[in-house]
């Protein structure tokens, strides 16, 4: 059958009809081959230019249709929609720019009408070759697996939980709650960051549709947005999630002593343990480097001691597999350590602390219940925090120790109101509508601010430890350093599971820092709360809750995802298989048929780039939409 | 008049819009300037390039996203490198290397996107049409 295309082209009112000599050009493309009508419209996008283009359609028996217009990026969807409508396939459909990019940037009106011509039959060239495209969609798997219970991770999972979709929480430690969970006060509410996760943790363990997996790790990933499969691997805990209730009678009689990691080794902790006090699940955990039986010893006295017979010291890892439609990484953060840096006497002397330990110090569910004390067990009388450590090393500001370290003066100045406190800072880093009335208060409060630069060095005398800046000597008896934020030691080995790239400071890279700070180059896979980079609680329970969003708007139970149309294809019989394509893909959207030695394109991870195609060197790759051959006649109509 | 035309490939997220943008400022620039859209300045190979020119364009403008902002992450860069290699086969073929030009020009850079355009003109009227023997 002939084809037969429609050429319209719009005024918009006075835009182009003024600028243009609309007449002419329709006059003109009429002879053309193929063309069987061409018409001008007063406007277009209007609801009646709208319905006039949907009744030419369907009373002209168009195969194929230019409009010339405003910019494609105002209606193309809004065209492409009404030949649809019209039983056209909207990729038979072609819009040229004639106002944005002719009318209105071309005063001379002979000229402007010669330019949009050649747009005109440019579309009429490239509209011949173009080809209809159907809408691909594929089933979807509406569950979705988190990464990390932290607050960021809790949010997310909190916010999918819902009917018809279920939600798999893997946390790598025995317990969820992140950081927050060891805080004893936030900024900038200062309230009881315990009380304050304790209902969302509750809810997330008791939730029907939340799975929660601690003491796990992801191990392998494969697949694309809407059907990935995962592998969980559930390191063997040797007491029974079912059966312990939590009575904590096992630890008491354990001969082994350790530094306990969560109290920031400011206490010690049995081989069977909880890292905390009030840490849940409640349930211990048997940590096998350390217990007497994994080194070969007989021992089982936490077993004899359990009445519920909830140890098994025969348990094993498990790998669980997973079906999800995307995962969300909320792998967190952790902090600088100051020994890197000597002239802070971390770990040399015994009253330079960091900021995490000293929040340790001040939880009622740390070490000391909350006492404030020296290594002696004293009370400290005065005390310096050091801002700012690892920053430069880092070569980037974090953000929020300046606000951790207020919030810890303000707390222990709370408990101890006679202690004298300095504080020697950089650059306060105080962004927030609450930030700024907080340090007020400090100062107020008698509180010291010293800028100091990094310029900070740590010396002892006696008893006493001396902070120097600037020919400045302060002599107090305990020291507190705010170190940066830095990535998890796993977030290179999570990147590498999911092929996802990390950004210059080891964090995962978001797609885009301002528009797409939670997904990722990986579609489907997201990254939220601190482990896409420093962030405040508040920062990452909405970061949570926005990848949570997008899931929930693109992977509806029982409906299917639309993948993008205009992707690209590799002819088979074209490919040498030289892999090129492979490599440049920013997608990973490529990968090798090992059986016929070629390339294929998942077409669920191809964005269209058209990268591959300028890439291949015998032609085999394609981008649909954009083919080499429909360029060619684009740029014939254009060039004249 | 009738002066050859500059076959202009512009990316579809940045440089097309500041295309636009440059139209909705009403802001000058020859008519010669002839665009043609294309996903990412990644996908512009030297073939598209050269069949422009063989088509009787005076030159080539290749625009993208400015470094770093590409919507495909690196097509802007690719394009780049290709540029390179691209202008040195053109100057062993007799054909100016100023013929064909790449550069950035963002969403909101109209003027930017006017001032290339014309600077582009300038260049060409300077060069005179392509003789392809
Ligand atoms: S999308 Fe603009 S250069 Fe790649």
């Amino acid at each position: 059958m002939a084809e037969r295309i429609g050429v319209y082209v719009c005024k918009c009112g006075p835009n182009i009809g003024d600028k243009v000599d609309v007449g002419t050009i329709v006059n003109k493309v009429r002879g053309i081959k193929d063309v069987a009508v061409a018409k001008s419209h007063n406007l277009l996008c209007s609801g009646d230019g709208l319905k006039f283009l949907k009744e030419e359609i369907k009373n002209e028996k168009l195969s194929r249709v230019v409009i010339a217009a405003c910019t494609p990026k105002q209606y193309e969807v809004k065209f492409m929609r009404a030949c649809e409508e019209a039983g056209l396939n909207p990729y038979l459909m072609q819009m040229t720019n004639i106002r944005e990019q002719c009318a209105w940037v071309t005063p001379d009106k002979s000229a402007a009408t010669e330019k949009a011509k050649s747009f005109v039959i440019a579309a009429i060239n490239r509209v011949s070759l173009q080809e209809s495209i159907e809408k691909k969609e594929i089933d979807i798997q509406p569950d979705v697996l988190v990464v990390g219970g932290g607050v960021a991770g809790l949010e997310a999972c909190l916010s999918l939980a819902q009917k018809n979709r279920k939600v798999y929480l893997v946390e790598k430690s025995p317990c969820i709650g992140g950081l927050t969970a060891r805080f004893e006060e936030v900024y900038p509410t200062m309230e009881c960051a315990p009380c304050m996760i304790a209902p969302e943790l509750q809810e997330v363990l008791q939730k029907e549709n939340i799975e929660t997996f601690t003491y796990s790790e992801i191990e392998e990933v494969v697949g694309s947005f809407g059907n990935f499969t995962v592998k969980v691997k559930k390191k063997a805990r040797y007491v029974s999630e079912e059966a312990c209730i939590g009575c904590d009678a096992c630890f008491e009689p354990c001969p082994v002593e350790v530094s306990n990691e969560y109290d920031e080794g400011l206490s010690t902790r049995k081989a069977i343990y909880l890292p905390f006090a009030g840490s849940l699940p409640n349930v211990p955990v048997i940590d096998e480097d350390n217990c007497k039986r994994f080194k070969g010893e007989e021992c089982s006295i936490c077993k004899e001691n359990c009445s519920f017979d909830a140890i098994n010291f025969d348990d094993e890892d498990r790998i669980i597999e997973k079906d999800v439609g995307a995962i969300i990484l909320a792998t967190g953060s952790t902090l600088f350590d100051p020994k890197e840096l000597p002239q802070y006497g971390y770990g040399k002397y015994d009253n330079v602390v960091t900021a995490m330990q000293l929040e340790r110090l001040n939880a009622s569910n740390g070490p000391t219940g909350g006492k404030i004390q020296l290594k002696n067990g004293k009370e400290p009388k005065s005390m310096a925090f050091v801002y700012c450590v690892g920053r430069k090393e880092k070569g980037y500001c974090s953000g929020i120790c300046c606000m951790y370290s207020l919030t810890l003066a303000h707390l222990v100045k709370e408990k101890l109101p006679g202690v004298k406190m300095h504080n020697f800072y950089t650059d306060l880093c105080l962004p927030k509508k609450e930030h700024q009335k907080m340090y007020k208060e400090a100062v107020e409060k008698g509180i010291e601010f010293i800028r100091s630069g990094e310029n900070v060095t740590v010396t002892d005398e006696g008893e006493k430890i001396i902070v120097g800046t600037n020919g400045k000597k302060i002599s107090v008896d305990m020291v507190v350093l705010a170190p940066a934020v830095e990535p998890n030691v796993d977030t290179e080995k999570i990147a590498e599971v999911l092929d996802i790239p990390r950004d210059d400071q080891g964090f995962f890279a978001e797609e885009h820092t301002l528009m797409k700070p939670f997904a990722t180059a990986l579609e489907g896979v997201f990254v939220v709360g601190s482990c896409q980079g420093p962030k405040d609680i508040g920062d990452a329970v909405a970061q949570g809750g926005a990848a949570a969003g997008r899931i929930l708007s693109k992977l509806i139970p029982g409906e299917k995802l639309e993948l993008e149309a205009k992707v690209s294809e590799i002819n088979e019989d074209l490919c040498s298989g030289c892999n090129i394509c492979i490599v440049l893909c920013p997608y990973s959207a490529i990968s090798r048929d090992t059986e016929k030695k070629i390339s294929v394109v998942d077409e669920t991870l191809c964005r269209g780039c058209g990268t591959c195609v300028s890439a291949c060197p015998t032609g085999a790759a394609r981008a649909k939409h954009f083919t080499k051959e429909q360029i060619f006649a684009e740029i014939k109509g254009v060039v004249r | 008049m009738n002066e050859p035309t500059i076959v202009s490939f512009l990316c579809n997220w940045c440089s097309y819009e500041g295309a636009d943008k440059a139209g909705g400022a009403r802001l000058n620039y020859p008519a010669n300037i002839r665009i043609v859209r294309v996903m990412c300045s990644g996908r512009v190979d030297p073939e598209l390039v050269i069949q422009a020119l063989k088509e009787g364009a005076s030159g080539v403008l290749i625009l993208g996203c400015h470094p770093g902002d590409c919507h495909y992450k690196k097509g802007n860069y690719k394009a780049l490198r290709r540029a390179y290699l691209l202008k040195k086969t053109l100057k062993q073929l007799g054909i100016e290397e100023e013929r064909v030009r790449l550069d950035w020009v963002a969403a909101g850079e109209g003027e930017r996107f006017a001032e290339i355009a014309n600077e582009m003109a300038e260049t060409m009227k300077n060069l005179g049409p392509l003789e392809l023997s």
